[in-house]
């Protein structure tokens, strides 16, 4: 006989007769009603602390109320360790546990998901539960009634607790439509301006600076035109010792069909927004003329600000032009550029050692502002004595949407919520991988009004002096006096992806500014008569908040 | 045997079955979306329904009480309107359509004749006895059964600018809208040569031997032969390889979709590309279909005029 064959055979019926040793490996009841739930090597073991009560009463030591319930949610595929879908993967072992259901993640390109998600949609299929949407496709996906309102859930005592109250008002626009709740609380996108603190605060390029462009080097700039003279006085200089190369002053990411608009959006507001109290014809509008819909993409506003913008591209390495976001965000963690405008994931990036060259000398800062903007009424540029504060939630804001063909809402909606819950979303906005970036008041400092400590972002492995850079970057982003007004009408991801070739055509030389906005312009008068003028002008008012 | 009786009709019927529901059917829906506006408003409505167990009893959940689940009920309405050659029309006034155009028409200009060319001259040269010629001849045909979309991303990789393998050239592979086309047009050539020189070499191989010495006999120089016994002897064949391969270019899609996404800007979006991104993307499905007919007619109108050529030069 094989000196192995018993230990062979014994083997499937030990592991048949195994007591179930990994139950409850991933969430622990307490007697004093908090409850641990444990993450993996992902999020560093941590273990998140809550309490039965923040956790719904639908779940209990004893409960599993959706078993043998499946949900399937899709997302920008990413992975198990990528930008929103990675906590998907993270939580889905803890919920699991938690109700007894199974989640199916479906992960798909970027440029494909919402293309599946339409088609779903479209034809009421419901093979998806949730869709972990970008904020710009409400305007396809709620008026034509594909989404499920979550105000009853949310209300709701059973399930994983989390309030709108601790957004901001422009984040809470986001994931909200005509007075009903959508959006489960996820990701909070707005692009802040960061930069290399160690070289603008270097006193020898503060003198070189001084010297060749003729004033003291604003550390950080408060305008983009100060913005610019920087990066074109760093630009080409070898002002990092990482490498023998020459470095850049800014890097950008302007690869066609990805997440270049952005980009201009962010910078063009302080070119284009007229101040105001409230929203009028000509104050705080930036896309159409809320009266009849002529795009205002074209205003001399906004050609100033991409004639900026490609100045501004000559500071950067010339293949940016076809870069992603991980290419230009890599540029920058490596040390190659001054300055980068981007979203909340850069900063958590700059912390990761294994990435990133730069933490400890990885400043935020509020967007600069242009020093003029164009006067709407006067129609003439007006000059500003001093910097103002334009804010942008520019981006996806990425977060859980239920489609209204789900069979199983309470389920998704209890999955998605758990990641919404306060302990387990500030945990996430310290991580760089995970996409889930800050702009809700728990997670910025006690002196932004938040009730965060530094602590907390040191314990995650940040170093303090720029966790207080970036918290304090988004605490300003999202609450400015004036805001750039986010599209989400219906056809705003064509009218953006009009916008987006265009401006790749201004940026690699293939037209020129006027022109690529002027036929963006002509571009979206198209899109707008054949999905209705009226109807695109009653939802845009709606969206901006604009009262005739 | 005979096939007799309404057997033929069985047998028949999965292929007919196949053609209608795969063709025939898409191609008549696509018609007719590209006369009509389609709108859809959709009403949901949900109801309890008890869960039952594989015996067919209620289930049970953790307080006893029956377990229940939701049946969603959708009301879906889709209005059509006729709306005539309005979508035909806008393809003239469009100028994303105009560009597409001339992408596309530039591509076909360019990569086809080169393709050729380059097919001839490598089969002439694999007509030779050469060293190794069966090894290097099944190399050379490597590329053709390649996928071209897997295709369009290795070679973004290696036309990657920073830090790719030829980033060393300087070359604004990708970044320049000159550039990216050229690149495009490159990629295209690169898998669709051997293609060329397949066929080519298979007709030059067909020519008899007798031609050639009779040639040689006459006094004709290595170009006189090329010329006068080659060139005549395999015009069909070029003919057809030229249709073949404008019919495929006119379509082109994959390699610029994941090699440049259509950039930069629109400098590499092809009219396939920008039909697929009007229907899938941005669900204007009878624009989009209204630019899938344009292009089957341009494609139908080329080939017709080539074969009437071919018709009428040999019988």
């Amino acid at each position: 006989m094989h000196p192995l064959k018993w230990p062979l055979l014994a083997l499937p019926a030990l592991v048949w007769l195994a007591p179930p040793v990994f139950a409850g490996q991933n969430v622990e009841w307490k007697d004093d009603g908090t409850v641990l739930l444990k993450l993996g090597d992902a999020y560093n073991n941590k273990v998140i602390t809550t309490s039965r009560k923040e956790l719904g009463s639908a779940f209990g030591p004893d409960k599993q109320p959706f078993k043998d319930v499946t949900i399937t949610v899709t997302v920008n595929g990413a992975g198990p360790k990528g930008g929103i879908s990675g906590p998907l993967y993270q939580f889905r072992p803890i919920w699991e546990e938690l109700s007894g259901g199974k989640v199916n993640i479906v992960e798909l390109p970027f440029a494909e998901h919402y293309t599946k998600m339409m088609l779903d949609l479209r034809n009421g299929t419901g093979q998806y539960d949730a869709f972990m949407v970008g904020a710009f496709w409400y305007g396809d996906i709620v008026p034509a009634g594909y989404a499920y309102a979550i105000d009853d859930l949310n209300k709701s005592d059973k399930y994983p607790q989390w309030s709108y109250d601790d957004f901001p008002p422009s984040l809470k626009t986001l994931y909200t439509w005509g007075g009903k709740s959508y959006g489960i609380r996820n990701d909070a996108d707005g692009q802040v301006l960061y930069y290399r603190s160690d070289v603008l605060s270097d006193p020898k390029w503060q003198a070189q600076f001084k010297k060749e462009v003729g004033y003291d080097l604003p550390n950080p700039p408060q305008t983009w035109q100060q913005l610019l003279d920087i990066s074109k006085f760093f630009n080409g200089k070898n002002w990092d010792s990482n490498d023998p190369d020459p470095d850049s002053g800014t890097v950008l990411h302007l690869k066609v069909g990805e997440q270049g608009h952005y980009h201009f959006q962010s910078l063009s507001a302080s070119f284009v927004i007229n101040p105001g109290d409230k929203v009028t014809r000509t104050q705080n509008v930036y896309w159409f003329d809320p009266e009849d819909m002529k795009p205002l993409i074209n205003s001399p506003g906004h050609l100033k600000a991409l004639e900026f913008l490609q100045e501004l591209h000559k500071t950067g390495p010339a293949a940016q032009v076809g870069w992603s976001l991980g290419e230009a965000w890599d540029y920058f963690l490596r040390g190659k550029s001054v300055f980068v405008f981007s979203w909340g994931d850069v900063g958590a990036l700059c912390q990761d050692q294994s990435r990133s060259k730069i933490k400890g000398k990885c400043a935020a800062a509020m967007m600069p502002s242009s020093n003029e903007y164009y006067d709407f009424t006067k129609k003439e540029f007006v000059k500003l004595d001093k910097p103002r504060l334009v804010g942008n939630t520019t981006g996806g804001s990425w977060h859980g949407v239920i489609s209204n063909f789900s069979a199983n809402p309470e389920a998704t909606y209890s999955f998605l919520s758990l990641m919404a819950i306060k302990p387990v979303s500030k945990m996430m906005a310290t991580f760089g991988w995970d996409g889930v970036d800050p702009g809700y008041s728990y997670q910025f400092l006690k002196e932004d009004g938040g009730t965060a400590t530094i602590d907390d972002y040191v314990k995650a492995g940040w170093d303090a002096n720029d966790a207080k850079a970036y918290t304090h970057a988004y605490h300003e982003v999202f609450n400015a006096p004036t805001m750039l007004t986010y599209l989400r009408i219906p056809g705003t991801f064509e009218y953006w992806d009009i916008l987006d070739k265009n401006l790749s055509a201004a940026m690699s030389g293939g037209k020129s500014a006027k022109q690529a906005l002027d036929d963006t312009a002509t571009a979206w008068e198209g899109v707008t008569d054949r999905i209705g003028r009226d109807k695109q002008k009653a939802d845009y008012q709606a969206a901006i908040g604009y009262k005739p | 045997m005979r096939w007799t009786g309404n057997i033929r009709f069985l047998l028949l019927a999965p292929a007919v079955i196949w053609v209608l529901a795969f063709t025939v059917f898409p191609l008549g829906y696509s018609l007719y979306l590209a006369f009509y506006k389609i709108e859809q408003k959709v009403e949901v409505k949900r109801e309890k329904q008890p869960m039952l167990d594989a015996a067919g009893k209620p289930m049970l959940d953790d307080s006893g009480q029956p377990r229940t689940k939701n049946v969603v009920i959708k009301d879906q309405v889709n209005s059509a309107t006729f709306i005539g050659l309005d979508n035909f029309k806008r393809l003239f006034g469009d100028p994303q359509v105009k560009e597409a155009i001339r992408v596309t028409l530039l591509f076909v200009l360019i990569a086809v004749p080169l393709e050729l060319v380059f097919g001839f001259l490598l089969a002439v040269l694999f007509n030779q006895h050469i060293f190794g010629r069966p090894v290097l001849r099944a190399v050379m045909i490597l590329p053709i059964f390649a996928t071209p979309l897997a295709v369009g991303y290795t070679f973004f990789t290696i036309f990657y600018e920073v830090g790719g393998p030829l980033a060393w050239t300087g070359i604004p592979f990708l970044s320049n809208p000159n550039g990216a086309l050229a690149s495009v047009i490159l990629v295209d050539i690169w898998q669709w040569t051997p293609f060329c020189f397949l066929v080519f070499l298979a007709a030059l191989q067909g020519v008899p031997e007798e031609l050639y010495e009779a040639a040689r006999v006459d006094g004709a120089s290595p170009w006189d032969m090329l010329k006068e016994v080659m060139l005549p002897l395999l015009i069909p064949t070029i003919v057809l390889v030229l249709l073949l391969r404008m019919a495929e270019a006119l379509k082109l899609f994959d390699i610029p979709f994941a090699m440049t996404g259509g950039g930069p800007g629109v400098a590499t979006q092809p009219f396939s590309l920008l039909a697929f991104r009007t229907g899938l993307r941005f669900f204007d499905l009878g624009y989009a279909s209204a630019m899938a007919y344009a292009l089957l007619i341009v494609v139908m109108v080329v080939i017709t005029l080539f074969f009437r050529r071919l018709r009428v030069s040999y019988g």
